[in-house]
């Protein structure tokens, strides 16, 4: 948003993959000015036989298909493009003036790759005592498991999630989904405005460094401090230990499930009043536990007989917290999600996640997608450096500026 | 500048007076009633989120109308729209508020019922874990909450930078759909709905949790580590094999690829497979218990743990903040016991 709180934050955004995007999309969400300086080859396969994880943005390769990865168009809003080789002395130079004009500067490459680019933070800091730069290489730049290869799906085992999500104690299993990313990606946010409240009140830069694998590990605080207060976690399936019943039961249809759980007492005296099988409303945690196999039998045998919204809606409407295990098209034709209007139909119609932090002159009316590649070089360079026209020309010339891959 | 926080609620409103309370500012936290039911014990949760904070026990809400008069930022968790309105929460003249609740303060489910369970099946999770043709599996831990309670930071913060005076409204359901990895554009662009696929991964193999001699080991070979997998399997032959040339050929004979793959590794160590993995620079993560996590020696090195005393005087290690400002260590923190006093 134009007028979001975070309006005259400059940011020079390197990210890339996941981590890295979101957490600046969440900034440019509330308003900073981003600009993602990025290489010719970073948006999606090179190889023009493949097709990205998500595919293309209305389903159309097209003939730019550098601009179409729906899945990179996802996390790239609000955002400006400088398509600019790093690699070359004068994209080297570029950039360090445009850390003179900026706040903060975010990257998740490995540890090896802004000192291989001879852009550390000593030379960051060189060119502006000021600036907030955000690393987050996948462990850290130091330590024994620095050069280590980290995607998100292979860090989860080793935080201990993993260790307590599965059917059972032989049968783990991963999220699916690279966890990782998206605590990181939140983590990384919170840092930097952490860094610029601080310079607000010191006049300070900072260097922040995080790493994908600590803010996994970070989530699984409350039980790393109760493993050391004796407590044995393993996995439960889909139960809770301190709730009961707690659970996902099958539903009428294909694949259709409702997840049921009770918190509080009050909550199993009305599944009580749903299910009328013979149950006593009085009966306390400690009894529900104990009887856990008998209340999921008579839980999955009601909701067996009706479709998963129904089911849902009929236990909320006796206020007992359920919910339909949901399909992307499920969400977005949710009327609670229809009526926030959270999905925008930001990118050639196709509805991308919003912003959750919803307040007053805030929305997504003026927000701008994602950017064609280079799109914003003119714009940027004589914006923040005062660049002429015949020096853009010449850096485009000169291999170092792009508005397409080569070749 | 420092703040004073206010912070009224469960994991959520605790995670978040926790960023604060770890980031130099006063917290003081309302405890008004039993926590919500968590993961871990009561104790290991308060010594994880509230170390730090000043704790308080509320007999009378109408007080908390002054507390939050007195405060720069307030954070309320509500188990519903109405139940936050019910905290007098618009009424208040704090500079920064900011509302937790499941669903958001308006729309039709905003007093819906719901536990983190329920929003992490709504939200497009659950639908994801597990095996096709059984139950979804739930997602064990705080996530959802601690997630919700970044972005209350993270919104609070900005204003405070800003010094804009606003109220905030945040709900659980549009914390983790916010958070979707690519399920709403692929079905969208593709016209595919994701599903579960166990540990697999539908459109990349070898990508599975393999079983080793003393554990597990997750594999993640995405096709440009195709080549250092056979090295890091000790089988070289298969870079010629015609069955894996591609991607395409390997998802095509993925049943016989994940046999060789899980054959070469039942028999080695979780300890062999990570020695192995580094050499060959694969993304492979073994899977480690809470108490391995705890001595594990990388997040030793980088001085990851922050020590916590307790009211008993017992003292815990757990998580630092995962940033680090200008190379600053872990201070110590102390669990302050709840102060019984309306003042």
């Amino acid at each position: 948003m134009t007028d979001g709180p975070l309006r005259g934050v400059r940011i020079l955004d390197l990210t890339h993959v996941w981590a890295g995007p979101l957490a600046v999309r969440v900034l440019a969400d509330l308003g900073a000015e981003v600009v993602k300086v990025e290489a010719p080859y970073g948006r999606g396969p090179r190889d023009p036989r493949e097709s990205p994880i998500a595919g293309w943005l209305g389903g159309e390769r097209g003939s730019d298909p550098w601009n179409r990865n729906a899945v990179f168009v996802k996390l790239m809003r609000n955002r400006r493009s400088l398509c600019l080789d790093l690699k070359t002395p004068d994209g080297r130079a570029t950039f360090l003036e445009l850390v003179g004009q900026a706040d903060v500067v975010i990257e998740n490459f490995s540890a090896r790759a802004m000192p291989s680019l001879g852009l550390d933070y000593k030379t960051l800091r060189r060119a502006n005592p000021r600036i907030v730069y955000v690393t987050l290489p996948g462990f850290g730049t130091h330590g024994p498991y620095r050069d280590r290869v980290a995607f998100g799906p292979t860090v989860e085992p080793l935080s201990g999630l993993t260790s307590v999500l599965g059917y059972g104690p032989d049968e783990p299993r991963c999220t699916a989904m690279a966890l990782m990313d998206p605590i990181a990606a939140l983590s990384a946010a919170s840092a930097v405005l952490t860094a610029l409240r601080r310079r607000a009140a010191s006049g300070r830069g900072a260097y922040v460094e995080l790493s994908l694998h600590e803010a996994g590990v970070a989530f699984s605080g409350p039980w790393l401090v109760d493993h050391q207060l004796g407590a044995h976690v393993g996995p439960v399936g889909n139960r809770h230990p301190g709730m009961a019943p707690h659970g996902v039961y099958p539903c009428a249809g294909d694949d259709a499930w409702v997840a049921v759980g009770c918190a509080t007492d009050a909550h199993w005296r009305a599944l009580c009043g749903v299910l009328d099988a013979g149950f006593d409303p009085a009966a306390d945690r400690a009894a529900r536990f104990a009887a856990h196999d008998t209340i999921d039998a008579a839980i999955a045998g009601w909701t067996r007989i009706h479709d998963k919204h129904t089911a849902a809606t009929l236990l909320q409407a006796a206020g007992v917290p359920a919910g339909p295990v949901n399909t992307t098209p499920d969400m977005i034709a949710d009327p609670q999600v229809r009526q926030r209007g959270f999905f925008v139909p930001l990118e050639d119609r196709t509805p991308v996640p919003g912003n959750p932090i919803h307040q007053p002159g805030s929305g997504s009316a003026d927000w701008t997608p994602c950017p064609s590649l280079g799109a914003d070089n003119q714009g940027v360079l004589a914006e923040w450096l005062g660049y002429p026209q015949a020096r853009i020309r010449a850096l485009e010339e000169r291999g170092v500026l792009f508005d397409s891959p080569p070749g | 500048m420092a703040d004073r926080v206010l912070e009224i609620g469960h994991f959520a409103a605790g995670f978040c007076g926790r960023l604060f309370a770890r980031t130099g500012h006063e917290v003081v936290r309302l405890e008004y009633e039993d926590p919500a039911p968590g993961w871990a014990s009561r104790t290991a949760g308060e010594l994880f989120l509230h170390a730090g904070k000043r704790r308080i026990a509320l007999r009378d809400r109408d007080l908390v109308g002054d507390l939050a008069a007195r405060a720069q930022v307030v954070i309320v968790e509500a188990s519903t729209a109405d139940a936050l309105a019910a905290w007098g929460f618009d009424d208040w003249p704090t500079p920064v508020k900011v509302a937790l609740t499941p669903f958001g303060r308006t729309g039709p489910r905003r007093n819906w019922q719901a536990t983190p369970h329920v929003i992490l099946a709504m939200g497009g999770y659950t639908q994801l874990i597990g095996d096709p043709g059984r139950a979804p599996l739930s997602l064990p831990g705080h996530y959802l909450e601690f997630q919700a309670g970044h972005y209350a930071f993270i919104a609070a913060s900005a204003a405070r930078l800003a010094e804009r005076p606003t109220a905030i409204d945040i709900g659980f359901y549009e914390t983790l759909m916010s958070l979707s990895q690519f399920t709403t554009v692929q079905w969208h662009c593709m016209g595919e709905i994701r599903t579960r696929h166990g540990n697999e991964f539908w459109s990349v193999c070898p990508t599975n949790l393999y079983r080793l001699a003393d554990g597990w080991v997750y594999v993640n070979v995405v096709p440009a580590f195709w080549d250092a997998l056979t090295l890091f399997l000790d089988r070289p032959e298969l870079t010629i094999d015609e069955r894996f040339l591609t991607n395409d050929l390997r998802m095509q004979h993925r049943t016989a690829l994940n046999e060789i793959v899980a054959g070469t590794l039942l028999p080695l160590t979780r300890s062999e497979v990570a020695a192995r993995a580094d050499a060959a620079r694969v993304p492979a993560g073994v899977v480690q218990t809470f108490a391995e996590v705890l001595d594990d020696p990388h997040l030793a090195d980088r001085d990851f743990w922050q020590h916590v005393c307790g009211p008993d005087g017992r003292v815990v290690r757990a998580p630092r903040l995962p940033w680090r400002i200008d190379h600053a260590p872990p201070e110590p923190v102390v669990l302050h016991p709840v102060e019984h006093t309306d003042d």
